[in-house]
């Protein structure tokens, strides 16, 4: 391995969430809590002073590996995730658990990684770690629940991944070149090896950014991870894949379609749900389906909307999550049914929460106004008004739960007496920064248009913008009051597509369990134990009776060594399968570190 | 604690008053906004997007809970978790 090119201002932000959380479970109190700020804050620094351009280049066996590629794209997304870093970690500076700060840390790492990859390699490996370290929010949760919830979060992943890999073996065996590249999939389906991979690659990509039919897992996870958890998660992983998406699948036609598709799934879904965290999960979905048709899109216009969109999403969907994560985390409970009253014991939260939600529906002065209408019009300049009109048809939705239910129903509503209490400091200092951040995009909106990929004269503040958007929200809010009625929620769950592989796996095991397994003992068994056991066992005795007289003094010593070394390992196998991921995960970081440091 | 007393007046009747109002008054300006870029019919009625939000608003909830009637809401149970 050698160095080509490193620049001295060039700093790899993730090495501060990757190296710097080692030091987590080392630090205690106010040590560590300044610690964890300070690492995010010089992540940021790190971002900021990076210039346009290729560095950390390594090579790796026959292959070159880029770690930081920078132009106004990553450099933007960059931003955003450091930023999130902060606002996240703030929020979460309480937690007195290390296991979930360093997962939180290398998640965050990872999702750095990802936007400065430079080659399909690094993007996988960043990928995966995302993955890896994400799944442990939802582990860390402690229930019983929570474990099997994170293996089907992990399953989902863990497929997209290797899709995704499939995708990257084919397209390097075709080209010979790693590098990242726009690569998008034209039709519906792949007519040659060419596009073959390129359907693999979006495929893999698409699963991440929860993509109906393969979305399933956002809904089951989300709510599920823990108070801080589910913070973080609402940023990285979908927007990491609407950031490949964008760097490789702009212009992918079928991504219109399974984008406006996803914006309305997300609204219909988020009627029938009970709990807040559920519902919020959802509109991640219908949120990501507006970038995701954005990409599809492919224009300049709609690309800048797409980022700006990015942008102010993970800012003021964090901020729902941070607000309903307080009420979770002072009350106990997230669910509709059992929630209502609280403005009187925690109106700040709930004010947090509304800006949050105004923010997410566009309303003129809060962030989503600025962005969520360059992607919508975008569509109008194209003239796609189909697309354009279910956006908008999504966007009364989005304020009709978020703007609406949400905060009626567990603030107002019914009241059942329950005693709330504003979170601690710390959660609600986060809360601060992230309505800040809100109000401020929404009105000093030319910074975040600067950072945007392609010049924009977008203006979103005309008259009529102005005048469209509140009609259309606020006769949404007549139609919430009018038939609130119908909008008193149950206690139930709603099936998705992930019904298909839980039921098939039940009747997966099934098979293995009976059928099989008898097969296996009582015939197969029986079988090999005559045919093969046996004779082997008789041919074995006499190389015993040979192997005791000649080797075996030679063996003691070696034996003993071995002996000695199994019983250190046998430590190490606990049969726990969160133990070997994290096993593997050190590993992977290890190598890591060995390719980035030591040369 | 005067947030708490400045959220109770936004829970009055007068409040409820003034959003109505607020409603048709932003009904009525929108006939006098000028529109420079058209893009649909839609563009050019004025008030299209008060009865798009409605009627979005309406049907959203209707069909959506029609759908869940078709079999997609289940007990909380339904997984046996």
């Amino acid at each position: 391995m050698k160095i080509i090119t490193m620049s001295e201002m060039f700093i790899h932000p993730s090495l501060f969430f990757i190296l710097g959380g080692l030091l987590i479970p080392f630090l205690r109190g106010r040590t560590k809590q300044s610690y964890m700020v300070a690492m995010a804050l010089l992540a940021f620094l790190a971002v900021v002073i990076m210039p346009h351009g290729t560095y950390g280049i390594y090579e790796f066996l026959e292959w070159q590996l880029t770690f930081g590629n920078v132009d106004k794209l990553s450099k933007v997304f960059a931003y955003i995730f450091c930023i999130m870093g902060i606002i996240g970690i703030i929020y979460s500076i309480h937690v007195k658990n290390d296991g979930e700060l360093l997962a939180a840390f290398y998640y965050v790492g990872g999702a750095l990684g990802v936007t400065l990859a430079g080659d399909f390699l690094t993007l996988f490996l960043f990928w995966e770690i995302m993955a890896f370290s994400s799944v442990f929010l939802i582990w860390y949760r402690k229930s019983e629940f929570s474990v099997k919830v994170g293996f089907r979060y992990l399953l989902w992943h863990v497929t997209g991944g290797l899709i995704l890999l499939a995708g990257i073996i084919i397209k390097y065996n075709l080209s010979g070149d790693l590098t990242i590249n726009h690569f998008p999939f034209h039709g519906w389906w792949p007519t040659d090896l060419q596009s073959l991979a390129s359907f693999l690659i979006i495929l893999g990509f698409i699963i991440n950014a929860a993509v109906p039919p393969f979305g399933a897992w956002l809904p089951d996870a989300y709510p599920v991870a823990t108070v801080t958890g589910a913070v973080f998660m609402s940023a990285f992983t979908t927007k990491t894949a609407v950031y490949a998406l964008i760097r490789v699948c702009a212009g992918s036609e079928i991504l219109i379609i399974l984008g406006v598709v996803m914006a309305i799934y997300g609204v219909v879904y988020a009627v029938l749900e009970n709990d807040a965290r559920r519902l919020l999960a959802y509109h991640i979905i219908s949120q990501v389906g507006y970038m995701v048709a954005g990409v599809g899109l492919g224009t300049q216009m709609a690309i800048n909307g797409v980022v700006a969109h990015a942008f102010c999403h993970i800012l003021y969907k964090s901020l729902l999550f941070m607000g309903t994560g307080s009420v979770l985390y002072m009350v106990g409970t997230t669910k509709l049914t059992e929630l209502g009253g609280l403005y009187k014991t925690m109106p700040r939260t709930m004010i947090y929460t509304i800006i949050g939600g105004l923010s997410i529906s566009a309303f003129p002065l809060f962030s989503g106004f600025v962005s969520k209408s360059m992607t919508v019009a975008a569509f109008g300049e194209e003239h796609l008004m189909w697309a354009f009109l279910l956006l908008m048809l999504a966007s009364a939705g989005t304020f009709l739960h978020t703007g609406l239910k949400i905060p009626y129903f567990i603030w107002f509503g019914k009241d059942r007496g329950i005693k709330g209490k504003e979170p601690p400091w710390n959660m609600e200092l986060a809360m601060i920064i992230g309505s800040l951040f809100c109000i401020g995009l929404g009105v000093f909106y030319q910074p975040l248009y600067l950072l945007l990929p392609y010049p924009t004269n977008f203006k979103p503040y005309t008259l009529y913008h102005i005048s469209e958007t509140l009609q259309l929200l606020l006769f949404t809010q007549l139609g919430f009051f009018f038939l609130i009625k119908k909008l008193w929620c149950e206690n139930s769950i709603s099936l998705d597509t992930d019904w298909f592989p839980r039921k098939y796996a039940k009747v997966l095991m099934w098979f293995a369990n009976k059928p099989l397994s008898n097969l296996e003992y009582n015939y197969i068994g029986e079988v090999y134990e005559f045919i093969i056991q046996k004779p082997i066992m008789r041919v074995a005795y006499y190389f015993m009776k040979i192997d005791t007289v000649v080797v075996d003094g030679a063996i003691n010593g070696v034996g003993k060594l071995a002996m000695v070394c199994s019983q250190k390992m046998q430590k190490v196998q606990s049969g726990q399968i969160q133990h070997y991921a994290m096993i593997m995960l050190a590993g992977v970081i290890i190598l890591i570190i060995i390719g980035v440091v030591l040369p | 604690m005067s947030l708490l007393k400045i959220i109770e007046v936004f829970r009055t009747k007068t409040m409820k008053r003034i959003a109505y109002a607020a409603l048709i008054l932003i009904f009525v300006i929108d006939f006098f906004i000028p529109r420079y870029e058209i893009h649909f019919f839609g563009d050019v009625i004025p008030g299209f997007w008060s009865l798009f939000g409605f009627v979005a608003c309406i049907l959203i909830i209707l069909i959506s809970k029609w759908i869940g009637r078709l079999g997609i809401m289940q007990d909380e149970n339904y997984y046996n978790e």
